[in-house]
Order: C-alpha cells, then sequence, then structure tokens
C-alpha cells in the first residue's frame, strides 16, 4: 500500500517537471511577450500543482505530518488566488506600454475599440 | 469609501480565524486567544475591501457543495486539456495564432466575474487583459494563443463549461 502511494507521489512529482519544462520550452520558443505569457502558466498551474499534490501525498502517508500537509493545501490555494492577478496586470501593463508583436496580430479587439 | 458593516466583519474573521488554525494547527487556548485577536483585528480593517455584497452567501450546503465540485473536478478537468494542448503546441512545434478577441458574459455579481476572468487566465493558452462593462454585460478582452473566431463562438471556446459552474456557485 504505502509503495503504490510513493509510485502515486513519484508520478505527480514527475509529470509536474515535465509541465515546467514544457513551459519553459514554450518561454524560448514563442515568438512574442504574450505569447511567452501564456507557456509560462503552464508552470504555475499544473507545473506547481503536481509538485504540490505528490508532496501532499509524501506528507500524509509517509512522513504523517499534518502541518506539512496542510501548508503545501494553504500553498496551493495561494498560488491559485494570487498568479492570475499577476498575470493579468503584467498582460494588461504590457499592452497599454504599447508593447506588440512584431507580425500584427491578426484580430486585435482592444486595439480596434481603444482607438 | 465603503463603511464596514458587521456581516463582512464576523465573515472576514471567520477567513482569516480559519487560516490561523490551519497555519498553526494547534489548539492551545493561548494560540486560540492570540488567533482570535489577530483576526479581528485584520477583519475590522480588511472587511470593506474584503466583501461587497452579501457576507454569507456561501453558507448554503448545496452551493459550497457546487463550488467544491467547480474547484475539484470540473477546472482541474479543464486545465489539464489546456496544458496537454499547450504542450503539443510548444513541443510539436505547431503554428500559434495570437489575438485578441472581445467576449461575452452574462455574469452579474463581482465574485463571478472575477472569478470566471480568474479561471480563464489560470488556463494556458488564454489570458484575460481587461473586462468593460456594456448595457449591464462584462465583455472580457482575452488575449488567446489561437484567435480562430470571434463574438460568441469565441466565448463558448474559452469558456467551455467554466461559465455555466461559476454562475451556479456565486449567482441564484
Amino acid at each position: 500500500m504505502l509503495m503504490w502511494i510513493k509510485i502515486i507521489s513519484d508520478v505527480l512529482i514527475a509529470c509536474g517537471a515535465f509541465f515546467a519544462l514544457v513551459g519553459v520550452l514554450g518561454i524560448l520558443r514563442m515568438p512574442d511577450t504574450f505569447c511567452r505569457m501564456q507557456a509560462s502558466t503552464c508552470v504555475s498551474t499544473l507545473g506547481v500543482l503536481g509538485v504540490a499534490l505528490g508532496g501532499l501525498l509524501h506528507a500524509i502517508f509517509v512522513m504523517n505530518s499534518a502541518s506539512t500537509a496542510v501548508k503545501i493545501a494553504v500553498i496551493c490555494l495561494l498560488i491559485l488566488v494570487t498568479n492570475p492577478v499577476g498575470s493579468h496586470a503584467i498582460a494588461k501593463g504590457a499592452y497599454k506600454a504599447g508593447i506588440r508583436p512584431e507580425t500584427p496580430m491578426e484580430t486585435d479587439d482592444l486595439g480596434r475599440d481603444s482607438e | 469609501m465603503r463603511k464596514t458593516k458587521a456581516p463582512a466583519v464576523i465573515a472576514t474573521f471567520v477567513v482569516c480565524f480559519l487560516f490561523w488554525l490551519l497555519l498553526t494547527w494547534s489548539v492551545k487556548p493561548q494560540e486560540l486567544i492570540a488567533g482570535a485577536v489577530v483576526s479581528l483585528a485584520a477583519a475590522l480593517f480588511s472587511a470593506r475591501f474584503f466583501i461587497h455584497e452579501k457576507a454569507f452567501w456561501f453558507a448554503n450546503p448545496a452551493k459550497l457543495f457546487t463550488g467544491l465540485f467547480y474547484w475539484v473536478c470540473v477546472f482541474p478537468c479543464e486545465l489539464i486539456k489546456a496544458n496537454l494542448h499547450m504542450a503539443k503546441v510548444v513541443l510539436g512545434g505547431c503554428k500559434v495564432k495570437p489575438g485578441i478577441v472581445k467576449i461575452p458574459s452574462s455574469l452579474e455579481s463581482d465574485y463571478g466575474r472575477a472569478a470566471l476572468a480568474n479561471s480563464i487566465t489560470l488556463t494556458p493558452g488564454t489570458i484575460t487583459m481587461e473586462i468593460v462593462e456594456e448595457e449591464g454585460k462584462p465583455w472580457y478582452y482575452v488575449h488567446w494563443i489561437e484567435a480562430e473566431s470571434d463574438g460568441e463562438e469565441a466565448g463558448e471556446a474559452i469558456k467551455g463549461r467554466m461559465e455555466k459552474w461559476i454562475r451556479r456557485f456565486w449567482e441564484k
């Protein structure tokens, strides 16, 4: 039983690491600021959540430590609440500062409406 | 400036105190008393920023269950789908077609709108950039890496099942 829980938690951590890798590759490969931010969302959602869930299982069943488990849960909650606010502010700030992709976006409703 | 109302203070106090209990993870009387004092002070100062409408909208088991179901089942499902799609785009080198689309919504409360905006931003591939209100309806400007459609159609593709569940939890 314990072995299976260890395996599941390892698999979750590996999934988290994989999506973090995808996010970083995305940041390097995407063409412009906004698309890079999109890729970076991969890191802060499934990347962090996968690792945190694996850690949560480990804390509950292997370490038997409730306080560690609760702290991990609170970390997940705080990331889920604060991360979108940050991305939203950065994206809007970048757009307002006049940053545009090299090849113009095909649909730009925000630019059309704010003229 | 908004006035601080008693129900809002109580609801904020409950949230702060729950966080205190979770973080300290002990039930010694001195911890409880210190926590109560600190959370009451925090609630008095921050209740008017924290709660804008009804303070006890969540005190309804059916609603609470709906919210839990959304955050545990519906939203992670959408999140995993979007993450896999993003992985395909990044690793497979598909062409992206970025654009900012304007999508309509029919949510009425501030909480619901904020929750939908945050859910959209948390999903890889879409970022909410601005919310405007026209004719009493909120419109979201969303940066999308696959901007192929516009208006209602784009809204369906971006919001998916999320809007329906958010309406069930935060409204009526």
